[in-house]
C-alpha cells in the first residue's frame, strides 16, 4: 500500500512530503526522502532490547529499575531530547523539576548560542518557506548542507521556483559559501566560494564589515579585497537574504558580537534573515520548550530551592567535575559525540538509555528501555529549523511504547 | 625484523579539522556498529605533500596522538584541489571525539572542529576499533 | 544507446511518407525520440526488410529507459538530495506546483523523481537532450552536490 505525506525525522528540515510503501506493516520503499533519510524511515539494523545489567528484562521491570535508580541519585542528569517529540521534552523536563535533576541536550555545545539570540529576539529570523519564496541571496556559513540536510538547497534554499523567484536559481537566486574548505555545497556555488582560514569568521567578518561601508577590506589571510567588495555588492544589493549558519561559524565565534553587527549593518539597506542549521530533528523543540518553562534554552539544574543556569550545569562541565551520579538517556547517544575523556567518565556513570536502537550509549548502559521510533513508530509534533511546528505521524504500528509513554511510567513509579 | 622497527617514527605536528559526510551518516542510521561507519569515521584525510613528506600512502596508518588519546587511524589522500598543508581533515564521530580535549576552560563547549595532534606513521598497528575508544 | 545514423540507415530509406513523415530521416529522428512507434513504417513489415525490422524492435525498447537517453545515475554516489529533480527544466513544466516548487512530484509526467533515496528516470524520453530539438541540458548534472550523473 503507498501511503503519505509523512514526516521525516531524519534532520531538522522535517520534510513532510514523504510517501511510503508498506506491507505487513513493514516500510519496504520510501519515496521523495533523501538517502538519509529512507535509512531513517526504514529503521535501524540493530534496534535495542529492555535490559538491566546487561540480561534481557520485560519493559515493566526496565522501568521499575530506571526509577530506582533516579530515585536514589543525588545528582541526575537527564540529556539528549534532539530524536524525542516535543510532547517528550515536555515529560523530561517535568521529571526533571520532580527528582531535581540537571538537564541539557545538545544545543548546549553546538547551536545553543544562536537559538539563544533567536529567542531572546536578537537575531532576525524568517521561516523556510519564505526563504523558499522570497529569499534571491542564500549564505551557506560554516555549514555544508549537502552533507547534513540533504534536502535543503532543493527544497527551500536555492533551487526551487518560489512566489517572488519564478526563473529559479540560475536568474534569481545567489548562493554563497564561506568556509575553511570546499564542501560539496561550496562546490555549487561556483565562484561564490569564500574560503577563510580556521577560526577566520571573526576577521572575514570585519572584513566584510568594512566593504559593506565602501572601506577597503583588509584580511591578514590576503582575500583578494575585490572578492570581499563583490560580495558586499550582492548582500547590499540583496532584496531578502539569508545566512544558514553551520557548526563551523557557531565554532569559530567566541562571541556572538561580530555576527550580530555585521546582520545589523546588512539590515541597514536590505532585509537579512538568520537560520541556524539544526541537526536533529527537534533539538530546536527542546530548547523551545526549556525555554517557555524557565528561560533558559539549556543547561539547567532544577535546585531544591532554585533553578539555575549556566556552562557550569553543561554535559561538559557536569562530567568534567564529577557533579553527576546517574544519567538518563533520551534521544541522543553521547558517548559517540562527547570528547573521548568525557564520555569515558560518563560511562562509569550508572546510565539509563531509552532509544529504539542500539548506539554506543545504550551499550554502555545499566538500563535500556526500547522506544518506537518518532515519525515512524509513533506521531507527535516537533520544532523545524527555523521555528516552525510539525506534526509527525505515525507511519506503521508497534507494541513499543513511545519515549512519552515511557517517561511517565516512570515517573509514576518515583 | 628490520633496523627500521627499532627507531621511532618522526612525529608531525597537524590540527585535525572535522565535518560531517551523508555517506557516514547514512551508516549511521543503519547501525553504529557496523562496519561502513567504522570505515568512514576512522580515516584522516591528509593534504599529498604532507603524505610524501611523512612517507605515507592512501591505505597506511598513523597514530594521531595529544594528551586526550592515542588513536590509529586509515590515512586517505586529499580530493581538494587547493593545497592544505598541516591540516588533517576527519569525518566527526568516536575516533575524532577521542582526540577532541575534555578542557573546555570552563565555557562547556569542546573543540571539535580544531583539534591538535601529532602523528607519526606505523608500520603495525592496525585502526583502533571502536570499543577501545570509549 | 542507438545513434540516429544506426537507425536510418535500417529503414528502407524510400522517403514513401507512409508513415506520415516526409522523409526517412525524419521518421528515424521521431523513432529516436520515441515519438512514433516503429509499426508506423508499413514497409518495415515486407519480408526484406525483416531483419531490419526485428533489430529495430530491439534497438527502440521501451524498456530499459535509462540508456535510451544515455541517462546513467551512479547508485553509490547518488545522496537523493533531489537537486537534480528540482532544477530540471522539464520537471519544471511538468509540475509547477510539486518538484519545481521542491516538493514530491504531483503528477506522472515528471522525467526523474527520488525512489529509494535514489533519482530514477520515468518518462526520460522527454529529456531535453532527446528528441528533435534536443539540446545540451546540464541542469541535472550541474546541480548534483556529488557527481552521480552521467549521459553516457
Ligand atoms: S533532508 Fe532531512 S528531513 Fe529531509 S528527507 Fe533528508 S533526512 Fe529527511
Amino acid at each position: 500500500m503507498y501511503k503519505g505525506p509523512f514526516v521525516c525525522t531524519g534532520c531538522a528540515l522535517l520534510c513532510d512530503d514523504i510517501a511510503a510503501e508498506i506491507q505487513d506493516n513493514r516500510i519496504i520503499r520510501v519515496d521523495t526522502a533523501c538517502r538519509k533519510g529512507v535509512s531513517r524511515i526504514k529503521g535501524c539494523s540493530s534496534p535495542m532490547s529492555c535490559m538491566v545489567n546487561g540480561k534481557a528484562v520485560d519493559i515493566d521491570t526496565a522501568i521499575k529499575e530506571a526509577a530506582m535508580i533516579l530515585k536514589s541519585s543525588k545528582h541526575p542528569l537527564i540529556f539528549g531530547h534532539g530524536n524525542c517529540t516535543l510532547e517528550t521534552q515536555k515529560k523530561t523536563i517535568e521529571l526533571a523539576r520532580k527528582i531535581y535533576a540537571h538537564i541539557d541536550d545538545t544545543s548546549s555545545f553546538c547551536q545553543g548560542p544562536l537559538i539563544e539570540a533567536i529567542l531572546n529576539e536578537k537575531l532576525p529570523t524568517c521561516t523556510l518557506e519564505e526563504v523558499r519564496h522570497k529569499a534571491d541571496v542564500v549564505i551557506f556559513w560554516g555549514a555544508d548542507p549537502s552533507n547534513s540536510h540533504p534536502r535543503h538547497l532543493s527544497m527551500y534554499s536555492y533551487f526551487p521556483r518560489g512566489k517572488e523567484r519564478q526563473r529559479g536559481w540560475e536568474e534569481d537566486r545567489t548562493a554563497i559559501t564561506i568556509d575553511i574548505r570546499k564542501s560539496d555545497t561550496a562546490a555549487l556555488c561556483g565562484d561564490k566560494f569564500y574560503e577563510i582560514p580556521i577560526n577566520g569568521d571573526s576577521e572575514f567578518i570585519n572584513a566584510l564589515f568594512s566593504a559593506l561601508s565602501n572601506k577597503v577590506p583588509k584580511t591578514s589571510f590576503n582575500m583578494d579585497p575585490k572578492k570581499i567588495l563583490e560580495l558586499a555588492n550582492i548582500l547590499k544589493k540583496s532584496d531578502f537574504g539569508v545566512i544558514f549558519a553551520g557548526l563551523g561559524m557557531v565554532y569559530s565565534l567566541d562571541s556572538l558580537e561580530p555576527l550580530l553587527r555585521l546582520i545589523n549593518k546588512l539590515n541597514e539597506t536590505s532585509k537579512f534573515y538568520l537560520i541556524p542549521m539544526v541537526g536533529q530533528y527537534n533539538m530546536r523543540g527542546f530548547d523551545h520548550t526549556l525555554f517557555k518553562e524557565t528561560g533558559y534554552i539549556n543547561r539547567v539544574y532544577f535546585g531544591r530551592e532554585k533553578i539555575e543556569h549556566g556552562p557550569q550545569h553543561s554535559i561538559i562541565e557536569l562530567i568534567n567535575n564529577n557533579v553527576v551520579d546517574a544519567a538518563l538517556i533520551i534521544g541522543s547517544d553521547p558517548l559517540a559525540s562527547l570528547p573521548g575523556e568525557i564520555a569515558k567518565k560518563l560511562a562509569n556513570v550508572p546510565l539509563i538509555t531509552i532509544d529504539p536502537c542500539n548506539n554506543l550509549t545504550s551499550q554502555r548502559s545499566k538500563v535500556t528501555i526500547s522506544s518506537a521510533l518518532s515519525g515512524v513508530e509513533c506521531a507527535g509534533t516537533a520544532i523545524r529549523m527555523d521555528g516552525v511546528e510539525v506534526t509527525l505521524k505515525q507511519i506503521i504500528e508497534t507494541d513499543r511504547f513511545s519515549d512519552e509513554q515511557i517517561i511517565k511510567q516512570i515517573m509514576g513509579k518515583i | 625484523m628490520g633496523f627500521g622497527q627499532f627507531l621511532t617514527e618522526p612525529e608531525f605536528k597537524f590540527i585535525i579539522v572535522t565535518h560531517r559526510d551523508i555517506f557516514q551518516n547514512i551508516s549511521q542510521e543503519i547501525s553504529r556498529f557496523g562496519n561502513e561507519y567504522a570505515e568512514r569515521s576512522s580515516v584522516i584525510t591528509l593534504d599529498k605533500d604532507d603524505m610524501k613528506k611523512m612517507g605515507l600512502k592512501a591505505g597506511d596508518t598513523v597514530v594521531a596522538k595529544n594528551t586526550s588519546a592515542r588513536v590509529v587511524l586509515k590515512v586517505e589522500s586529499s580530493v581538494y584541489e587547493k593545497p592544505h598543508p598541516g591540516i588533517a581533515f576527519m569525518i566527526n564521530g568516536p575516533w575524532a571525539n577521542a582526540l577532541v580535549p575534555a578542557d573546555t576552560g570552563g565555557t562547556g563547549v569542546p573543540r571539535f572542529k580544531k583539534i591538535e595532534v601529532t602523528l607519526s606513521r606505523s608500520k603495525t598497528e592496525k585502526v583502533t576499533p571502536l570499543n577501545d575508544l570509549i | 544507446m542507438p545513434s540516429l545514423m544506426e537507425i536510418y540507415q535500417m529503414l528502407p530509406k524510400t522517403n514513401c511518407k507512409k508513415c506520415g513523415k516526409a522523409t526517412c530521416m525524419a521518421f528515424a529522428v521521431d523513432l529516436l525520440a520515441r515519438k512514433i512507434n516503429i509499426d508506423e513504417c508499413t514497409p518495415l513489415k515486407e519480408e526484406k526488410y525483416r531483419t531490419a525490422y526485428e533489430k529495430l524492435k530491439e534497438m527502440i525498447t521501451p524498456v530499459g529507459a535509462l540508456t535510451e537517453t544515455g541517462f546513467l545515475v551512479h547508485e553509490d554516489k547518488c545522496i537523493g538530495c533531489g537537486n537534480c529533480v528540482v532544477a530540471c527544466p522539464v520537471n519544471v513544466v511538468a509540475d509547477p506546483e510539486g518538484t519545481a516548487s521542491g516538493r514530491a512530484p504531483s503528477n506522472d509526467k515528471v522525467i526523474i523523481v527520488i525512489k529509494d533515496g535514489i533519482v530514477r528516470p520515468v518518462n526520460i524520453q522527454e529529456c531535453r537532450r532527446f528528441g528533435p530539438n534536443k539540446t545540451l541540458c546540464y541542469a541535472c548534472i550541474d546541480t548534483c552536490p556529488t557527481k552521480a550523473i552521467e549521459f553516457v
